[in-house]
């Protein structure tokens, strides 16, 4: 009997062959040993085949579909948002902590209000006076400031692991700093690209109000009071203002920091944003997604991916995200028009604050989670941290002793001196965040922002080291002034700081107070130590 | 302070039966769903997104294009749920649902442009093969299945496809040629020679 082709091999093997024909082929298979190691190879190979294709790749095998993968990318674009946009706002993370009742809330600069208030506010000062410098340094200080901006990126975006979008920022800084590059620079109270105009290059423009109604070919980089695109952005929109309101296009992305954003057109690629109030209106469009840390959010256009929100409020959807949704804040609406193209993970303080309408559509999983607050006392690791906390204080303090006695004895002294120590604290506390975002807005002084943002850090971790010093002092009143007694004052005066502060409320207060003293005490001893010394 | 995960659906918590749902049996799932039963389809979701995400990579060029293509299919399976009919496994049925979605996707990519050509019956390749052993049977390690799975999503369109859909996605040759719109043995052959230019292209590099 004649063999049979491979094609009736490979069609018997996969199943679909007559089952009358199969059974010749079986037939002939217990004759023909050709046949049957033909067959035995093409089921071989059907098997690696499968197996193969069901091995799925890395990025194809994320546990949730594809969520896994691009939290790595979120975590990338985090880096660059903060680095960028946000470096008056990183102190607000440490502050949290301080725990400060809602009650004083308007007392903390850092505090939502107060914060935005004290932010935006300069955005009124700085188009007036603030914009001759920013474009004049542009245009003078080239290369160096090219130098120190590449370690500065390097060092905010991860230590060189440059991605993508982190990428594209650091050189739109760096074109910044290159008068070289095509840059043109506008500035005046109005600024306007009419709406027969067309800049071949990228713009900076800074004035009160921004408005584009014809095109920018390159990116546009916007301060101002108000910033308006009516017409088109082929590139990016970075835009540093109090309102920024997009009715045009930008095909690029939009990295903002406003206090308010109003998408009302379309935009190509991602939208990152720092804003108070952000809105997608019904008319706007985002090609890709949303990443944004803000204040309130409304969505009532579409978002083609997915949407992450950090929120110290509440989250309005009733239009459609392609993707997920993540979002982390107070509350959380989904109006019967809204729809989610993929899982919905919220974080809220409350269930009872997800208000999710019948008619919405979520195509994935909904998984709504509640932040349980549990004490920290009943955990061992709490007295760990705390003890590793008390010993690091110690060793400062004893360091500082060893390297600077008689700066750490006078200022240790200082902070005797109560309310002037406290209101200068006060003062700097608030005051050193503003300088840093002026610093930083000129581009040129994110350097110098960033140092002084170590050097009050540092500051602020000191502050508790001299006040606790000085309480042990005034408890214990020793009879001399050694090395000992110091360290035995700081022990004592630390330990009672350190209880006191976990007091509800109290605590919070007494902590901020101790910043406050702290500093005053610091930042005054630096300055009388700048000038000829007269010490007790 | 720390975070205590409570998982829950509604505005009321429903920790119980978010368990009860992930031990439950397909069928009820389903039924479930063609309820319209949210929390059904999510589980159904969480389930099959994988496995869709897989079909939709293999078959389009970007991975974009397939989280669209997968966000899309599940998007329409809160309609398409009710015409399943469970004559055949839901897994495959859905596949079949996302390979439509892919190819649509393929299709529309392409303006108009015929992507899957009719091939004249394989009948002319009969010849050698058979003589010598195929260098896919003797791949057995992991990365010499990474480097087959490479080597299949560079394929052309024409052949990837329909090898795809029978081997990831476990279609028959008349489920693939219903999708593809062709002729059952224009399936068969399209299949077989995707099959030669795989030997082809893996053979020098197993030696």
């Amino acid at each position: 009997m004649e063999c049979y082709s491979e094609q009736t091999c490979a069609l018997a093997v996969d199943g679909e062959l007559a089952p009358d024909e199969a059974q010749r082929l079986r037939d002939h298979l217990a004759t023909c040993r050709r046949c049957r190691d033909l067959v035995d190879a093409l089921r071989a190979e059907n098997r690696v085949l499968s197996e193969s294709l069901h091995e799925l790749p890395e990025e194809a095998a994320s546990p949730a579909g594809f969520s896994h993968l691009r939290k790595s990318r979120v975590w990338g674009d985090l880096a660059v948002l903060a680095a960028v946009l946000a470096l008056g706002s990183i102190g607000l993370i440490w502050f949290n902590e301080l725990s400060i009742p809602a009650a004083l809330e308007w007392f903390n600069p850092f505090s939502a209000s107060g914060r935005t208030n004290l932010l935006f506010s300069l955005f009124d000062l700085f188009p007036t006076g603030g914009t001759a410098m920013l474009t004049d340094y542009a245009a003078v200080v080239g290369f160096l400031s090219l130098l120190l901006l590449l370690v500065a990126g390097a060092l905010l975006l991860g230590r060189g692991r440059l991605r993508q979008p982190g990428l594209r920022l650091l050189i739109v800084l760096l074109a910044l700093s290159l008068p070289s590059f095509a840059l043109e620079r506008r500035r005046s109270d109005f600024v306007t690209v009419a709406a027969n105009e067309t800049v071949d290059d990228t713009l900076l423009a800074a004035g009160n109000t921004v408005r584009i109604e014809g095109v920018v070919n390159g990116d546009l980089l916007a301060f101002g009071r108000t910033v308006e695109v009516r017409g088109t952005v082929k590139g990016d929109l970075v835009s540093l203002a109090k309102r920024t309101v997009v009715s045009g296009t930008v095909e690029g992305r939009i990295y903002t920091f406003s206090e308010s954003l109003d998408l009302d057109g379309l935009l190509g690629h991602n939208l990152y944003g720092f804003a108070q109030n952000l809105r997608v209106n019904d008319r706007g469009r985002v090609g890709e997604g949303i990443l944004a840390a803000a204040g309130d959010v409304t969505i009532e256009g579409e978002v083609k991916r997915s949407v992450d929100l950090l929120t110290s409020g509440n989250a309005d959807v009733s239009g459609s995200i392609g993707r997920d949704l993540t979002m982390s804040g107070v509350s959380l609406t989904l109006t019967n028009t809204a729809r989610i193209g993929g899982n919905l993970n919220a974080h809220l303080r409350q269930l009872k604050e997800a208000h999710i309408a019948d008619g919405a559509t979520i195509t994935g999983k909904r998984d709504i989670q509640v932040k349980v607050r549990q004490s920290q006392f009943t955990r061992p690791r709490f007295y760990f941290h705390q003890a590793v906390w008390f010993a690091a204080a110690m060793l400062v303090g004893w360091l500082g002793l060893l390297l600077f006695p008689s700066f750490f004895r006078v200022t240790t002294q200082a902070v005797g001196l109560g309310w002037l120590s406290l209101g200068l604290g006060l003062g700097v506390l608030a005051g050193v965040p503003v300088a840093m975002v002026v610093a930083a807005i000129t581009l040129i002084g994110i350097p110098i922002s960033l140092m002084l943002f170590a050097v009050y850090l540092a500051a602020i971790y000191l502050a508790k080291v001299f006040v606790g010093a000085f309480l042990g002092r005034m408890l214990l009143k020793p009879a001399g002034a050694t090395k000992g007694d110091w360290m035995l004052g700081l022990l004592v005066g630390l330990l009672i700081l350190t209880i006191v502060g976990f007091i509800p409320y109290l605590g919070g207060l007494v902590r901020l107070g101790v910043v406050c003293l702290g500093l005053g005490a610091f930042v005054g001893q630096l300055y009388r130590g700048s000038r000829p010394v007269i010490t007790a | 302070m720390n975070a205590k995960r409570n998982m829950a659906k509604e505005p009321q918590p429903r920790e119980g039966e978010t368990r009860q749902m992930e031990g439950l049996g397909l069928e009820n799932v389903i039924e479930r769903a063609q309820g319209h039963d949210a929390e059904a389809l999510g589980e159904i979701y969480s389930r099959y997104v994988r496995r869709v995400f897989g079909l939709c990579r293999y078959m389009l060029n970007s991975r974009e294009s397939a989280e669209d293509a997968t966000s899309e299919v599940f998007l329409k399976l809160q309609r398409s749920i009710d015409s399943y009919d469970s004559s055949i496994p839901f897994p495959r049925w859905l596949l079949r649902v996302a390979g439509n979605q892919c190819i649509d996707a393929l299709r529309r990519g392409q303006r108009g442009l015929k992507v899957f050509v009719e091939v004249e019956d394989g009948a002319a390749v009969i010849e050698a093969a058979s003589s010598e052993p195929s260098p896919l049977g003797a791949v057995i390690s992991k990365q010499e299945r990474a480097q087959v799975r490479d080597t299949i999503t560079r394929l052309p369109e024409n052949y990837r496809v329909p090898l795809v859909l029978r081997y990831y996605g476990e279609l028959s040759y008349n489920e693939i040629a219903q999708e593809l719109s062709l002729e059952r043995n224009n399936v068969a052959a399209l299949i077989f020679r995707a099959k030669q230019e795989l030997r082809r292209r893996l053979a020098p590099r197993s030696k």
